[in-house]
């Protein structure tokens, strides 16, 4: 099949049904593939927080598009449940229901998720936030403090006087009786 | 209560916009720009000045998507992929021959698609405001003939047309041109704002008190 006639195809299957999660979900997933890119070929930043912020991003559109789907999906399918007595009524309920469920996924879905899932999964890969990664590379005491130096005035013997003992040429083990 | 929720999620004019790619990515980035920074504002667990900052970001952010959708996505991809559908994709197949432009089309499509026929007879007769002409003069025989059916031919394949065009146009727009243009914008509007100069001047301030310490 030539690609004209492929693209002819896309285009009356659009025309016919253009769904709301169609164009979120194209969205998605080009971001997914080009904003790690332009991450990565940034120059200016440091390799393992383009990696990170890389990787995030990946991730943030791996789940952006199947939440798209599903959000879009269940409405649309609760929405033919609910006016499955009037076709011409559920068929427009299921547009609008779509398009409310891929604004919810927008709004609440998507961030809820990736607030959820992204650290654990990252924590899995082993790759950590610069941050944290600031925290656990930094001392205990970010700032130590350093004290003065004490000065204490050097020990001093109280007694000046010579031991006798230093001079006397005896030996100075043994027994020894009276004297010095 | 319930009929209202009822005629609103089986409105047609919102079915319309939820099948037209151009007005469904407006409206739903428009509601990220609104929600996105509220969500943050809510939130407590963030100091003020962050949460300042963090919901201007995110704002000028949406905007500057819808911005740059809105001003060139819209107009260029629009009626390109039309003309590009009209004399190169389809250049032998019925239907296109019937209309100028995408305004045209979209015009009849949308009253193909009201369910009655009177209604669209009606709409036919009325006099256009500008020139004074009868709306059903825009249209050629074929066209009108088709609107006095039951079922009028809508031309799947020029709407699609359209549509692919569009679609096209928004991946590239939101995806790659639309981050790229808000990277280039948006410190110096948070600068402009005053909130990143604020911020530089926080992390200044710290670092003094650690040093002296």
């Amino acid at each position: 099949m030539a690609i004209t006639d492929i693209i002819k195809k896309t285009c009356k299957s659009l025309g016919e049904n253009n769904k709301p999660t169609y164009v979120v979900m194209a969205i998605a997933a080009v971001k997914g593939i080009c904003r790690p890119a332009f991450t990565m070929m940034d120059k200016t930043e440091n390799p393992e927080t383009k990696k990170y912020t890389a990787l995030r991003e990946g991730l943030t559109e791996v789940i952006a598009i199947p939440a798209y789907w599903a959000c879009g999906e269940i409405a649309g399918k609760s929405a033919k449940k609910i006016f499955n007595s009037d076709a011409a009524l559920a068929g427009r309920a299921e547009k609008n229901l779509m398009f409310m469920g891929v604004c919810t996924a927008a709004l609440f879905v998507i961030p809820a998720l990736c607030s959820v899932a992204i650290k654990p999964i990252m924590d899995k890969i082993g790759l950590k936030s610069p941050k944290d990664n600031e925290k656990n590379n930094k001392p205990s005491d970010p700032s130590p403090v350093i004290k003065p130096a004490q000065l204490t005035p050097p020990v001093t013997a109280l007694n000046t006087f010579p031991r006798m003992s230093t001079f006397t040429s005896r030996p100075q083990t043994g027994l020894r009786v009276g004297g010095l | 209560m319930i009929g209202a929720v009822k005629s609103f999620v089986t409105s047609s004019q919102l079915a319309n916009i939820a099948q037209n790619t151009t007005q469904s990515v407006a409206i739903e980035t428009t509601l990220k720009s609104i929600g996105r920074p509220g969500f943050i504002l809510i939130d407590k667990d963030i100091d003020s000045d962050t949460k300042q900052y963090a919901a201007a970001k995110e704002f000028l952010y949406q905007a500057t998507c819808l911005g740059v959708y809105m001003a060139l996505i819209v107009p260029v991809f629009k009626k390109g992929g039309f003309k590009l559908a009209k004399n190169v994709l389809f250049k032998n197949t019925e239907g296109f021959e019937h209309f100028k432009d995408v305004k045209a089309y979209m015009h009849y499509r949308k009253l193909a698609d009201n369910p009655s026929v009177n209604n669209r007879l009606k709409t036919l007769e009325k006099e256009r405001l500008t020139d004074k002409t009868k709306i059903k003069d825009k249209y050629d025989e074929i066209l009108q003939a088709e609107l006095a059916k039951e079922k009028p031919e809508k031309f799947a394949y020029v709407k699609g047309a359209v549509e692919l065009s569009n679609i096209i146009g928004s991946v590239l727009g939101l995806a790659i041109l639309a981050p790229q243009v808000s990277h280039a914008f948006i410190h110096p509007a948070l600068r402009f704002l005053g909130l990143e100069k604020k911020k530089a001047k926080e992390v200044e301030h710290i670092s003094k008190v650690d040093t002296k310490a």
